[in-house]
């Protein structure tokens, strides 16, 4: 006595060989999950080849551990979103962020935001002037030196300036709500940021490193180096960013992680 | 820095006692070193036209070596005689209430009636003559009846009433330039000790007297007038407000914030407290260096102590001075630092007796 081998027709109780759409003895219909033998998940988190978003540090009305799975062609993460929700974060825009496929690599587009998308950088960076980045809670734009506006007037009285050293660029630190707060001019062109000892100091802010980035300006590009810092530097990106698996990154006040299965 | 004579340990200047081992530290090292090691200026001004770049440090050397004089001219700090008009009164060493009826007598600056020196009030008119009169209000009347009576009245005055004295940068006192009762212009046009500072505008600076009180205006000048300011007495700051603190100009600017979105995004950032405003080092006509926001706690400047120092600025005292918030309005405080703090006049202010005056890269003490 055996089973038999096939899936068996209702109708005629003839054996149907899997893919047929219908019965070959008898053409009955074939139920649909008996015509193929592809195996499904248990849960849609088991599937390879498709990315997802955990939620590291997490809007308070959705949580935190959340994962997204990232399984349709587009994803849009916002504030009004409808597949990536972030309802109570105000530094989100409507629609803020698209994560998509191209081929296989999963890319994250700034959809015109506000606040823009931020990427965790490792080790140095190159970066331009109008940057932002950011280090712990502190976020910083990137700026060129202004133009000397210290001549002497044209009856020849000399403008009395305090005293200046030549500086490269500078950094300004971003306050909440959008007004300018600490001005620090580089110093032989480098201005280090962290929480005790550098150019900026940052002595209450628990998730900056005593010695948390720098910005340098190496031969005539401008970069922005990570010094092994704990919670890491996040660059703004502009346009849209190939991610890769174990990217961080932060949109308004959510961390997310990116998780490629495959 | 204080090499321990114990254990060899180095320490900052400012240490009182060796980090190292506690051993007192000498004290002559611990004072600040405003007095004995200028550093060289920053930045000399661009010099396009050939002429040689004008000598930046003549002002504060000059007010470094001041200090001493000022000491010794200020016999008395009382804020009640320091607005009068009183020659004798220096001299007295009675309390004002306790002294005889004074045989010299000032004009009283309402009635011009010949008043004794101890009276707080006119006894003709009654005006209270510690009240001081404020310029704006003072210029609506003819300028014939505030200065008539005073001359008038005082007939024993010469025609030059105060002597701006400038102090050369040893510290001793150079030429006197003399200023009369009516409006006397100053700048690098009106030659003498005035004509070799580039930083003067040709007509910088505007002397008169509104009764007992010098006033100086600034003649709309490039660099301004900066009147130093008594030490624990707070000043107050408004947008734009400029002082000056050994060769560093700040500039005080209210907290102003962008428009929010209309979607009702709001733009991220670092999180604060609020903030009072921000201090921005004027390095140019509309530019500024390093900038710092103040807390709601205010800030410290100095040249060691502090929330913001100015390590490499000898002329700044190692705790100088601090900007706080009293009732909704910005002060600015002067620490007894050895220099002092100067704050720039917006269009005009009174000189009080033997203050010290900042025009161009000198320094001047308004004697009357």
């Amino acid at each position: 006595m055996e089973q038999a081998r096939n899936y068996v027709c209702t109708e005629c109780a003839s054996a149907v060989p899997s893919g047929h759409k219908f019965c070959g003895a008898c053409g009955a219909g074939v139920p649909s999950e008996a015509q193929t033998l592809e195996t499904r998940y248990f849960g849609a988190m088991q599937m390879p080849g498709k990315a997802r978003l955990i939620v590291v540090r997490g809007d308070e009305a959705m949580g935190e551990g959340l994962s997204y799975l990232l399984q349709a062609t587009e994803h849009v993460a916002g504030r009004e979103a409808d597949q990536i929700p972030f309802p109570s974060d105000n530094w989100l825009s409507p629609n803020h962020a698209n994560f998509h496929y191209r081929g296989d690599r999963l890319v994250v587009r700034d959809e015109g935001s506000l606040n823009g998308v931020y990427i965790r950088t490792r080790g140095a960076t190159p970066i331009q002037i109008g940057d932002h980045f950011m280090c712990g809670q502190q976020l910083f734009r990137v700026d060129a030196t202004p133009k000397d506006s210290s001549g002497p007037e044209a009856d020849q009285t000399y403008f009395y300036s305090s005293p200046r050293r030549p500086s490269a660029f500078r950094v300004t630190q971003i306050l909440e709500g959008g007004m300018d707060g600490i001005v620090c001019c580089a110093h032989e062109r480098t201005v280090e940021i962290g929480r005790e000892d550098c150019d900026i100091n940052f002595p209450d802010d628990v998730h900056m490193s005593p010695r948390h980035a720098r910005v340098e300006m190496s031969g005539d590009t401008l970069e922005l180096v990570d010094a092994g810092s704990q919670n890491g530097t996040y660059l703004r990106i502009r346009g849209e960013r190939e991610l890769s698996h174990g990217d961080y990154l932060f949109l308004g006040r959510n961390l997310l992680r990116v998780e490629v299965t495959a | 820095m204080i090499v321990c004579s114990r254990c060899s340990k180095e320490n900052q200047d400012h240490y009182k006692f060796c980090l190292g081992c506690g051993a007192e530290l000498p004290r002559e090292s611990s004072k600040p070193r405003s007095f004995s090691a200028p550093t060289p200026p920053g930045g000399s001004p661009k010099v396009g036209t050939g002429t040689k770049p004008p000598r930046r440090m003549q002002a504060a050397e000059a007010l470094a070596a001041a200090e001493p004089v000022a000491r010794a001219v200020d016999v008395d700090p009382s804020p009640v005689q320091a607005v009068r008009s009183e020659p004798a009164a220096a001299a007295a060493p009675l309390p004002q209430e306790l002294a005889p009826l004074a045989e010299a007598a000032a004009p009283c600056i309402n009635c011009g009636a010949q008043v004794p020196e101890n009276f707080r009030f006119c006894h003709v008119c009654g005006h209270d003559l510690d009240a001081a009169p404020a310029p704006n209000r003072r210029s609506d009347i003819p300028e014939e009846r505030v200065s008539a009576p005073a001359v008038a009245a005082a007939p024993r005055r010469s025609a030059a009433r105060a002597k701006l004295i400038l102090i050369q940068p040893d510290g001793s006192e150079g030429e006197a330039f003399p200023l009369g009762d009516g409006p006397t212009l100053i700048g690098r046009g009106t030659g003498g000790i005035f004509a070799n500072d580039a930083y003067l505008s040709p007509e910088h600076s505007e002397f008169r007297f509104e009764g007992d009180q010098l006033v100086v205006r600034d003649m709309e000048s490039l660099n301004g007038i900066y009147i130093r300011v008594e030490a624990e007495v707070p000043i107050e700051l408004f947008d734009g407000s400029v002082f000056r603190v050994g060769q560093e100009i700040l500039r005080f600017e209210a907290p102003t914030a962008p428009d929010a979105s209309p979607d009702g995004t709001q733009l991220m950032g670092s999180p604060h407290q609020g903030f009072l405003g921000r201090i921005c080092l004027v390095i140019g006509r509309e530019t500024t260096g390093n900038c710092f926001p103040i807390p709601p706690a205010g800030i410290h400047l100095g040249r060691e102590r502090g929330d913001v120092v100015f390590p490499e600025d000898g002329y700044v005292s190692g705790l100088h001075c601090r900007i706080h918030s009293e009732v909704g309005h910005v002060f600015l405080t002067d620490l007894g630092s050895s220099n002092g703090t100067f704050v720039r006049v917006l269009n005009e202010s009174f000189v009080p007796k033997s203050t010290f005056v900042l025009m161009g890269q000198q320094l001047f003490r308004a004697d009357y």
